[in-house]
């Protein structure tokens, strides 16, 4: 920067100040000097180093060398590193040593150097400047054990990781080995049973009973090869509706036309029962279609299925908005479950909470596979005699991160949590 | 094999003749330590230069800790290099840790390998019960301390640098300061292979005749050691160079340049 011609001359300073005497600037400096060989032999030291190494100058000038005065291990650093550096390049700067005081004893140091050729660029000296970094020092190791905890916990993490990734490859497997055995299952079942469905008939026709009771017994024969076949129907439902999605892509369905079709299917419908539907929070929700249809279905065929015998069912279902998903609701006014009882086996397949009314056990399982495989959960609240609310949670459109199916199913079944009374979450 | 292994060790080939000087350095620095030697040699030898696997302009990836936990891998790569080069008569010029793979080199390729140069060496750096090697255990330890001390700023300022970043020309300028330096992990990795080995048990094996040029004033390698070794290996020279310090390619080139043409059988230099 070049200062204007005319710029005012220096104030007058105390000369004293500036001349001050070179020979005490160097031994009394706030840093150590000192000048060796090439070798390291050292030839001078200012007052300064001596004063923190606890020498008198004749024990070390001509006697010992620099490296000498560095612990073994900076020693070591100073020959591998330091000395080819400084041949090499004429200098080393900001090396961190240890100095080995008279009493044994360290300090630790910043070391710059430089070395001094001759003309013909043999070596002929090192300038060795040394700062004494006590305190920095503390400050450095801290830094360095923090660091070196860190890395320890990264690689407890990564461990960690590796085996939850393991744990899930082996949980995914299963559970594809499950539904395959499921299908199979289902499959060799049904050809028996309608074996026996067959049999049975040709049985009634063909055979008369005399026993006033073997009548009774007959229907309850009947009753229950149904049930066989409805939850074989059950089973291989799941198992292909699974398959199918698997294949699907979601896509933007409109809830309004889609819920009523769903409703007509459900004719006849039972005495006085209404529906509200309301979607204008999110009239459009975006899914499998056969994903949603069967989900919505099951929801809305249960709510009538567990009206209160002689209390006309109402059902209402809506779109909510929540903070990261869009709600599907579906409440009814039916008998309600006792979550404090059945909230940890709400959502396993055949599980029943009212054997009064005829079912297969089947429908909540698929609705909350449905809403996980969708990337979703199932909220439930429920009072016994009151009614239930289901809350499909989905994540929404333009923040969703669908994982892939494989994944979603591989996590253990569900699992309920109490929360308060009758409000049930799954995670 | 992935790469290549000229590519892996960062090799590069200058000068002419039949027989082929192969440098590989030591603990603490790379290739470039030769610079006041090899150079020498250009006019009557092939002046082969390398970096170690983790070292210098090597593939740092290349640097697997479990592979590289014994001198012996080293000692595969320098082959490997000398296979792809098809170099017919070898010398192999190993300074300090390096003088050891040269000596594993040799002994695995007999054929290969015509002569040894061992600058500096040492085949055990532990005292042990009847042998002097210069260092005890905890003397080990603080060099691994001194070392972390020394690359407080490695990590962040440095890696872009060693990692290689073409499209950042400026870091180029910053490269000279990184001289010698190289991932702190892979550095404090090779200073327990290379301070806490004990290669005495291969020595009896080596068939190839070596020069062992033993620094007058080394610490890491006393005159004990270089004794020692000579005593091990029947038929080898021992030339004690005038010098202090552990590397005498930099503290002092003539004479390092004269005990090699000498071992060599040269006409003596003008």
């Amino acid at each position: 920067m070049n200062l204007p011609e005319d710029e005012e001359p220096l104030p007058a300073l105390d000369l004293r100040l500036t001349q001050e005497n070179l020979e005490d600037l160097y031994e009394h400096a706030p840093c150590g000097y000192c000048t060796c060989l090439p070798d390291g032999t050292l030839v001078k030291l200012n007052q300064t180093l001596l004063g923190w190494l606890g020498y008198r100058r004749e024990e070390l000038v001509a006697r010992r060398c620099l490296q000498q005065l560095l612990t073994v291990g900076g020693r070591v650093h100073y020959e591998t590193h330091c000395a080819p550096l400084l041949l090499l390049q004429g200098q080393v700067r900001e090396m961190s040593y240890l100095l080995r005081r008279r009493d044994g004893s360290t300090l630790p140091v910043l070391l710059s150097a430089v070395l001094l050729r001759e003309p013909d660029g043999t070596p002929l000296a090192v300038r060795v400047s040394l700062f004494d970094i006590t305190e920095r020092r503390k400050y450095e190791q801290e830094l360095l054990r923090a660091k070196v905890q860190a890395e320890e916990q990264r690689e407890q993490l990564a461990r960690a990781n590796e085996q939850l990734r393991a744990k899930n490859e082996q949980l995914t497997r299963i559970n594809a080995d499950l539904d395959s055995f499921v299908y199979t299952a289902s499959h060799d079942l049904k050809q028996p049973i309608n074996n026996m469905v067959g049999l049975f008939e040709e049985l009634r026709r063909s055979v008369t009973f005399h026993d006033a009771e073997a009548t009774q017994m007959m229907c309850m024969f009947e009753d229950a090869l149904g049930q066989i076949l409805a939850t074989i129907d059950g089973l291989t439902q799941v198992v292909q509706l699974q398959r199918a999605l698997e294949q699907m892509p979601a896509e933007p369905v409109a809830l309004q036309p889609f819920t009523e079709e769903i409703i007509r299917s459900l004719q006849p419908l039972p005495a006085g029962a209404t529906f509200e539907l309301d979607f204008a929070a999110a009239p459009v929700l975006r899914m499998a279609r056969p994903g949603l249809h069967s989900l919505l279905y099951n929801l809305l065929s249960n709510a009538l299925k567990y009206a209160v015998p002689g209390r006309p069912p109402r059902v209402r279902v809506r779109t909510t908005r929540a903070p990261h998903a869009t709600v599907l609701e579906v409440q009814d006014n039916g008998r309600g479950i006792d979550l404090q009882r059945h909230s940890r086996e709400l959502f396993q397949l055949f599980r029943r909470f009212h054997p009064e009314v005829a079912g297969t056990g089947m429908g909540l399982y698929l609705v909350n596979r449905l809403a996980r495989q969708a990337g979703g959960r199932v909220e439930v609240d429920s009072t016994v005699d009151a009614g239930t609310t289901f809350r499909i949670f989905l994540p929404r459109e333009d923040e969703a991160s669908q994982p892939p199916a494989g994944l979603t199913f591989a996590s253990p079944p569900s699992s309920l949590s109490e929360k308060g009374r009758g409000s049930q979450l799954t995670r | 094999m992935a790469t290549s292994a000229l590519t892996r060790n960062n090799v590069s080939v200058s000068g002419t003749g039949t027989v082929a000087l192969v440098f590989i350095h030591g603990f603490g620095c790379d290739q470039r330590m030769w610079r006041l030697v090899a150079p020498a040699f250009e006019d009557r030898y092939r002046v082969v230069l390398l970096d170690l696997v983790g070292a210098g302009g090597s593939e740092l990836a290349a640097y697997d800790p479990a592979r590289y936990a014994s001198l012996q891998a080293h000692a595969d790569d320098v082959l490997e290099v000398l296979q792809a080069l098809a170099l017919p008569r070898v010398v192999l010029v190993g300074h300090s840790v390096s003088a050891m793979i040269a000596v594993l080199a040799a002994i695995a390729a007999p054929a290969l390998v015509e002569r040894l140069v061992l600058v500096a060496p040492s085949p055990r750096y532990l005292n042990d019960a009847g042998y002097v090697g210069g260092f005890e255990r905890a003397d080990i330890e603080e060099l691994l301390d001194a070392m972390d001390a020394n690359y407080l700023g490695w990590s962040g300022a440095m890696a872009p640098v060693i990692m290689g970043h073409p499209e950042r020309p400026e870091l180029a300028g910053e490269l000279t300061d990184s001289f010698c330096r190289t991932d702190p992990a892979i550095a404090r990795h090779f200073a327990r292979v290379t301070f806490l080995g004990d290669n005495r048990a291969d020595l009896p094996r080596l068939r190839t005749p070596a020069l062992i040029l033993q620094c007058a004033h080394d610490v890491i390698a006393p005159v004990q050691v270089g004794q020692y070794l000579h005593r091990q290996l029947p038929g080898s020279e021992l030339v004690v160079l005038d010098t202090s310090g552990h590397c005498p390619h930099l503290s002092a080139p003539a004479p390092t340049i004269a005990a090699i043409d000498h071992f060599l059988g040269a006409a003596p230099r003008p």
